[in-house]
């Protein structure tokens, strides 16, 4: 299996452990993941409130360069990511003319947008592409006994028209992998909410406010640590947990991890080799008392 | 027999408490049905609004296990496969005062509203006389917002809404003010745009939840996205959120990718961030997070980049 890997921004900074553990992950599982050369960032869900052709644009030339990789599908770990490249495809793809200006627009970059990959994200990928049976087969260490609670983000759910993997108001795909690997999915209230990320800065207050009722919820549910496919979800959850803190009396502290460290831990590999310890929540307490016996 | 379990929860005005019922279930029936068959055959006390039955007047939306949905609209069987249960629980829409049961109050709505005057500012193209002429095109332009039936289920959605203070507009009012600033023969686009921007436009969180949940498919998102161009035309751009926008804008610009070190410097400027960011920075650099030392290199192919923003900028000014 190959794809066109399109890392985005954050995985080159503040969720590098993201990419140590996506890039873990992929090798133990077969997957070749060939990075864009030249990728630019995707916007993150804030160029097209200055000028929205501009933010198709630069999306089409990160399409364009994964479509001369000869693959069928870009890959990405990040749903904020994931919906800006399939809006911009969306988009294309719909409106011709639109799609002959972004071309010309392109012109000077000698590339053109074809619209013959599709985008996906690794959550999809595992489950259409790679089929949760063979997952099952790599499992080295099953995650008996630790409880998850799968926070969703809403980036790689909605617009349904844009994202339509599955029922958008009902999804199953984390607690599907969750279950795969062994871990124990639970309820909790808001599975499905929203991490507040893109506005952290203009909304702060209320932003920190979701992020403690975010943690709390998993807690009141008996959850040993909360998993996201978002590194989005992820550095809003955990790194700005200390802050939201400061606004509730009772203590909030939730570890977040990443998907695909998740997915590590079950393959076999230690929380160092997927730098689980980079979190600012520490996560190994919990892990080390239910699955690193 | 199939038994469908309704909870719907009560309000009388001082108590609230969750109430269950029972019906058969039955094919091919909307939510609404349920709630009229639950008051007509079990329980005459129930209160919820209703009038039309065909999406027309907006007035029977309610949340179904957390979500919001236009009662009349909405299909049972689809309700019962999305959830996989024969449980269902019948709330009021949130971020709205509640009356009495699943009747919510638009009076406080509507006060709000009147900010982004929701009415047109003709200009002295039409008059009464002459009539007011609009081309095809023009018309386009604001038949997707006008099909708003100020159903609620955007607000009952919204992110932001369920934890602000209620200075942020309901995504409805941003649509009516959309809708009025893009109409070709409004003559003050700026009347409707400034309380908008004024009311706290850049707390939208991108969730996407009202888009995803319109009853009518209006692309309220990018209506949102527009308010926030013509606000940066206006010369509103002091302030948070679009210079955290410019600071994406003109990161791509210069190396085609996001240098998170300068983000909140560019955003709320040196001295507030250092005033509040510095143990947030500290705990990113002691975990290895954040190299404050790491400055992107230009990426491949910016030159291309740079030609892609300035196309962009014609394509603005044609
Ligand atoms: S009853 Fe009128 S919209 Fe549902």
């Amino acid at each position: 299996m190959r794809y066109a890997f399109f890392p985005g921004c954050t995985l080159e900074s503040a969720a590098e452990e993201l990419m140590i553990s996506t890039m873990k992950v992929a090798e133990a599982l077969g997957i070749e993941l060939i990075e864009l050369k030249g990728w630019t960032c995707c916007g993150a869900s804030h160029i097209q409130d200055i000028d929205d052709f501009l933010a198709t644009s630069i999306n089409a030339r990160n399409i364009a360069l994964g479509e001369k990789l000869g693959v069928s599908k870009i890959i990405t770990v990040c749903n904020t990511c994931t919906l800006m490249l399939r809006t911009a495809k969306a988009k294309l793809d719909k409106n011709k003319k639109l799609r002959t200006r972004v071309n010309e627009s392109l012109r000077s970059t000698g590339m053109q947008y074809k619209g013959n990959v599709e985008v996906t994200h690794l959550l999809w990928a595992l489950i259409e592409d790679y089929g949760l049976d063979r997952l099952k087969e790599k499992v080295k260490r099953p995650l008996t006994g630790l409880k998850v609670a799968n926070f969703y983000g809403c980036h790689i759910l909605m617009p349904p028209k844009i994202m339509g993997f599955e029922n958008h108001m009902n999804p199953q795909s984390m607690e599907m992998i969750a279950e795969v690997l062994g871990a124990e999915s639970v309820k909790f209230d808001q599975r499905l909410a929203c991490c507040g990320f893109h506005a952290v800065f203009p909304a702060e207050k209320e932003v920190m406010n979701l992020t403690g009722m975010n943690c709390l919820s998993p807690k009141a549910s008996g959850a040993d640590c909360l998993i996201t496919p978002c590194p989005l979800c992820q550095m809003q959850l955990d790194a700005y947990q200390p802050d939201a803190q400061k606004g509730f009396s009772k203590d909030i502290t939730m570890p977040v991890l990443h998907l695909p460290q998740l997915i590590g831990l079950a393959l076999g590999f230690s929380p160092q080799e997927l730098a689980i310890q980079r979190h600012v929540v520490d996560a190994i307490p919990v892990l080390t008392e239910n699955v690193l016996v | 027999m199939r038994t469908i379990h309704y909870k719907i929860k009560r309000f009388d005005g001082k108590r609230e408490w969750y109430q269950d019922y029972q019906l058969q279930y039955e094919k091919g029936k909307t939510i609404l049905w349920a709630l009229t068959a639950i008051r007509e055959q079990l329980d005459p006390t129930l209160v919820f609004t209703s009038a039309c039955r065909h999406a027309i007047c907006g007035s029977c939306a309610i949340k179904v296990n957390g979500k919001s949905f236009l009662a009349c609209k909405t299909s049972l069987d689809e309700v019962l496969e999305t959830f996989k249960s024969d449980y269902l629980v019948f709330e009021p829409l949130s971020n709205f005062e509640v009356i009495k049961d699943l009747a919510i109050a638009w009076e406080p709505k509507m006060e709000k509203m009147k900010q982004v005057k929701p009415w047109l500012i003709p200009s002295n193209k039409g008059s009464v006389e002459r009539g007011f002429i609009q081309s095809e095109d023009d018309f386009h332009e604001i038949s997707s917002p006008t099909d708003c039936i100020l159903c609620g289920v955007c607000t009952s959605e919204c992110n932001q809404l369920a934890v602000n203070d209620g200075t942020y507009l309901d995504p409805f009012i941003l649509n009516r003010a959309y809708r009025f600033s893009v109409d070709s023969r409004d003559c003050a686009p700026e009347e409707h745009i400034r309380p908008v921007y004024e009311n706290e436009l850049w707390k939208c969180i991108h969730c996407m939840q009202c888009i995803s949940s319109c009853p009518k498919g209006i692309p309220l998102t990018d209506e949102i996205a527009y308010l926030r161009q013509e606000s940066i035309k206006m010369g509103e751009v002091n302030n948070q959120g679009a210079k955290h926008a410019f600071a994406f804008y003109d990161d791509v610009r210069n190396k085609g990718r996001l240098n998170e070190t300068m983000l909140p410097i560019k955003t709320d400027g040196l001295l507030k961030t250092a005033t509040t960011k510095i143990p947030f920075a500290l705990r990113m650099i002691k975990k290895g997070k954040i190299n404050p030392f790491h400055m992107p290199k230009a990426i491949e192919g910016i030159k291309g980049v740079k030609e892609i923003y300035k196309y962009a900028e014609e394509v603005k000014h044609s």
